[in-house]
């Protein structure tokens, strides 16, 4: 009786209900018809308690240090020391938005703020040299999706938090996979250009010049290194970083660049405590969610009827990517992971598929589906940025999303790939 | 069927917690004919902490719920009296002092300072003793933790203690501890043996554990007090001796997990030392302020200490004298 | 008609102003959470000498950030939602499909309000804090753990302020039905995501 909050979720999710709303109801409508109604109260007692946690606390720290970059003009550093490297060749403007976007990614954890920093410079530069508008969006939308499978990540955090998993682990796990992509696209780029005759940027920089735009991108290149480092040498945990790099990115922002003034401090605060305050209340409600799915034994259910069409583990992760993929399509990934982790996180792992990996599979896949059409968050993002139509923007951007599917599947069927790093440096087994 | 109680243990079902109720719903379900029914609910399916956990006792949506001291210690402060270090030397004082009339009168307190809501049923153990455990060094005497960063739960006994012996008490989340210890965050931590085992602390480089015992993980196995008083009275005697059987299981379940645990330790190249009388004294002498803390800032915290310290006296008395007819 | 316009005029008032209020205090609350939280690495790594309370303190701060500022979001769209079908129906259907929602959220924040309350002032929240005090001397002789309530009513108090956000946009809905077209726009409305 009680698993037909699924089915009743799903049919408030898709006629519109916010997702933070339907997470309750659905549960809270079954546990009442069944009879339950006391534990209409250990919902609402999950959705504090889901809140209240140290760990969490990253989320509003890594928002606030990606608006304080922002703000701060740090972004345009490295888009010039991304031109400085690859701007001379064929296609280059095309690169310089792929490799912004990995550097980017070693700043921030959300692919919304690397679309509208990164998007509102490059694309109507791409314009002014020629490319067309829907493609200078597409491939902004595209390199986007690097920003949180490269550390520091929003969902790596949420989904670290809502199963129990180390952070550090995640992190380090998405240092390939988020390399790759950059580098896909950046294959598929070279392909177009020299077919479709792309333009150049600018001419070769010499090696001073490169040293030059180097240091000017000296202090925003450092932070991932801080973040990173300061976690792997023991100075603060994976939660105190994110402070950390809140006071860095003020640090360089007012006082080195001198790009931000103090007055703005509070403008960048509320927007980041805005977007964060969403996403605590949807977590909290995925903690409730997660309480019914337990009374429920749902994971179990669910894991029996798996195992009725295919044990071959093999085959289980090519459907779940395409399950992921599809819901990718329709909802943003933390909503995604907070909704489909804990039910289909333990099926997975009962099979003796390592947990970090089966992490790094969802956060990448749901990633990447927040480029893909119909619902696509950075479709959107790029669409108001660049003035484009939805529409044409999804149809551009289907090869790069084709690239970003063969990664997805690389890093399913090879382990090592994501694991590596890990492993060697022990944060997993 | 007539009665379904709904049991939760935020532990897992490799913990004692588990192998407890696994006893107490096979005494409960067949020594009431079937009338009682017990339902386990393991982990923080349904709630994840020791005030969020007694809430659902206290308005019935949990009946039984196991916490640590540390978990019941912000609503009843003076459970921390188990916290005590060096108070009770070892399993069989323990045993006594909590099979005894000591529980009897905390579940007095307890009942009376939640409103006649949440009754303490039975206190066994979780994890055998807490032992000083690092990264860095055999500790041997007090001094040895000088200056250590050693990891503590957020509350004030335990970190009063770690202060005492002259190391430095640093808060950190559980779940971030293994990375804080691989990392150098902190430098040691506090824990029985199967938790440190199950948790691969000595993988991030935990590699010295001095048995001190310097606190006992006392479980405290609380119940929805309406609930229990539901019951009819030949149920509640079936339920009180499913207790008395998840305690006495509580109490061998350490002992024999910890064997391997100690020995996959050692496996490891682990250090383990045990130390000296002489030794152990001098740690139990740098502890004292402990006790004046506790007396003096704990609501109840004189009369729950001497209540402890009497228990033991006579649990000491008793024992010397079935040692004596035991051994002539 | 203009009894409507009359009543959503002041609701929105209201609520313009005390969300106002709410995001200003959760600014200081994020700004207190960085603060503190650099301080305990500070102290940790620096003086080897952890504090006991910044990790409750920051949590505090969190968890009212969250209680305070999520009811404006609520109101200016951000809550995520799969908002294909409202799009896809005419104006009239998809005030109506609008106005369902709105209740169904309604009838959970009203559930949520109750359990709130009672779970705020009952035994959970009289649970002390491990390590925050407050004064209750003015001289500072006597200090008092902070009960969790002090915590738990973040939430409360956010579930409130949704049901106010949650009434006036019924409202608007209502009169967006009945063509009142002259209403103030509600100030910075859009969508914002997490990721
Ligand atoms: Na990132
Ligand atoms: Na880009």
């Amino acid at each position: 009786m009680l698993v037909w909050f699924l089915p009743v979720f799903l049919v408030f999710l898709m006629i519109g209900l916010p997702v933070f709303f339907g997470l309750l109801a659905a549960p809270g409508i079954l546990l009442f018809l069944n009879g339950q109604e006391r534990d209409l109260t250990l919902l609402y007692r999950n959705l504090y308690n889901g809140m209240d946690s140290f760990p969490l606390m990253a989320i509003p720290f890594f928002m606030l240090a990606g608006e304080i970059m922002n703000r701060g003009g740090i972004t345009h550093r490295l888009v010039e020391f991304s031109q400085a490297l690859m701007g001379h060749l064929r296609g280059g403007l095309a690169h310089v938005n792929v490799l912004s976007s990995m550097l980017f990614a070693g700043l921030s954890g959300s692919a919304v703020a690397d679309t509208s920093a990164l998007g509102s410079m490059l694309i109507p530069a791409m314009e002014k040299q020629g490319y067309t508008r829907r493609f200078a969006a597409a491939i902004t939308a595209a390199s986007s999706v690097i920003g949180p499978i490269i550390p520091p990540s929003g969902i790596m955090i949420i989904y670290a938090y809502v199963m129990g998993e180390s952070v550090a682990a995640l992190f380090l796990a998405g240092l390939v996979p988020g390399a790759m992509v950059g580098i896909g696209l950046m294959l598929l780029i070279k392909l177009m250009a020299d077919r479709y005759d792309f333009p150049v940027a600018s001419r070769k920089f010499t090696w001073g010049e490169r040293g030059q735009a180097s240091l000017k991108a000296f202090f925003p290149l450092m932070t991932p290194i801080i973040i990173l480092g300061g976690i792997l040498i023991g100075v603060f945990t994976p939660t105190e970083a994110a402070a950390v790099a809140v006071a860095y990115a003020l640090f360089i922002s007012l006082f080195v660049l001198r790009t931000m003034r103090i007055g703005e401090l509070g403008d960048v605060m509320g927007r980041a405590g805005l977007t964060s305050a969403v996403v605590l209340l949807l977590v909290g409600a995925a903690m409730s969610f997660k309480t019914v799915v337990s009374l429920s034994h749902t994971p179990q259910m669910l894991a029996e009827f798996i195992l009725t069409l295919t044990a071959n583990p093999l085959l289980l992760l090519f459907l779940v990517n395409l399950l992921l993929f599809v819901v990718g399509m329709f909802l943003d990934a933390g909503p995604a992971i907070i909704i489909l982790g804990p039910i289909l996180g333990p099926v997975f792992v009962g099979m003796g598929v390592d947990s970090i990996h089966f992490a790094i599979i969802m956060c990448v896949n749901l990633t990447v589906g927040l480029a893909t059409p119909p619902m696509g968050l950075v479709l959107f993002v790029a669409s108001a940025v660049s003035g484009e139509k939805v529409m044409s923007i999804s149809r551009t951007i289907l090869p790069f999303l084709a690239v970003e599917i063969i990664v997805i599947f690389l890093i399913t069927y090879f382990p090592a790939i994501s694991m590596t790093i890990p492993r060697l440096t022990g944060f997993a087994n | 069927q007539d009665f379904t109680i709904r049991a939760v243990a935020n532990s897992n079902e490799e913990d004692e917690d588990y192998d407890g109720l696994q006893v107490f719903k096979s005494h409960v379900e067949a020594a009431s004919n079937g009338r009682i029914a017990v339902e386990i609910y393991m982990g923080t399916q349904l709630c994840s902490n020791g005030a969020e956990c007694l809430q659902g006792v206290a308005d019935g949506s949990i009946d039984v719920y196991i916490s640590t001291s540390g978990g019941a210690a912000g609503l009843f402060p003076y459970v921390q009296v188990l916290d005590l270090p060096y108070l009770m030397q070892d399993d069989r004082i323990a045993e006594k002092v909590l099979a005894g009339d000591f529980t009897r009168e905390m579940r007095k307190m307890a009942l009376a300072d939640s409103g006649d809501t949440i009754r303490l049923m039975t206190i066994g153990n979780t994890g055998g003793w807490r032992n000083f455990a690092n990264t860095k060094q055999r500790v041997q005497k007090p001094e040895d933790l000088a200056g250590m960063k050693l990891r503590t739960v957020v509350a004030d006994l335990p970190q009063e203690l770690v202060r005492a012996l002259g190391a430095s008490p640093t808060p950190i989340p559980w779940p971030e501890l293994f990375t804080s210890l691989q990392t150098g965050v902190v430098e040691g931590t506090k824990n029985g043996i199967t938790d440190i085992m199950s948790m691969k602390f000595p993988e991030a480089g935990l590699q010295y554990v001095t048995l001190d015992g310097h606190a006992y993980m006392a479980a405290l196995w609380w119940m929805s007090n309406q609930k229990f008083m539901e019951l009819p009275e030949d149920m509640r005697q079936v339920v009180v001796d499913g207790f008395y059987q998840l305690q006495q299981a509580t109490f061998a379940s350490p002992k024999r997990k910890s064997i391997p645990a100690y020995e996959e330790f050692v496996a490891g190249g682990g250090d383990l030392y045990v130390p000296t009388p002489e030794e152990k004294q001098a740690f139990a002498d740098a502890a004292q302020p402990v006790y004046e803390w506790f007396t003096s800032n704990v609501d109840g915290g004189q009369d729950i200490f001497d209540l402890m310290k009497a228990s033991v006296d006579e649990a000491t008395a008793e024992l010397q004298a079935e040692r004596s007819a035991d051994i002539n | 008609m203009a009894l409507l316009g009359g009543v959503i005029r002041p609701i929105s008032w209201i609520n313009e102003h005390l969300l106002m209020l709410g995001r200003g205090v959760g600014i200081i609350a994020i700004a207190v959470m960085v603060a503190v939280t650099l301080l305990q690495v500070f102290c940790r790594y620096v003086l080897n000498n952890a504090l006991p309370w910044p990790d409750e303190a920051a949590r505090f701060c969190m968890l009212w950030m969250t209680g305070l500022m999520a009811p404006t979001a609520f109101r200016r769209g951000g809550f995520v939602a799969i908002d294909m079908l409202a799009l896809a129906l005419p104006r009239a259907a998809a005030a109506i499909l609008n106005i369902f929602l709105m209740v169904v959220s309604l009838t959970v924040l009203v559930f949520a309000v109750q359990i709130g309350w009672s779970e705020t002032t009952g035994l959970g929240g009289r649970f002390a804090s491990a390590s925050l005090y407050i004064p209750t001397a003015i001289d500072f002789s006597e200090w008092q753990r902070v009960p969790r309530s002090w915590m738990m009513a973040s939430l409360l108090v956010g579930i409130v302020l949704l049901i106010m956000v949650n009434v006036e946009l019924i409202l608007r809905n209502v009169a967006q039905l009945l063509g009142v077209t002259d209403l103030p726009p509600i100030p910075h409305a859009d969508t914002q995501g997490a990721e």
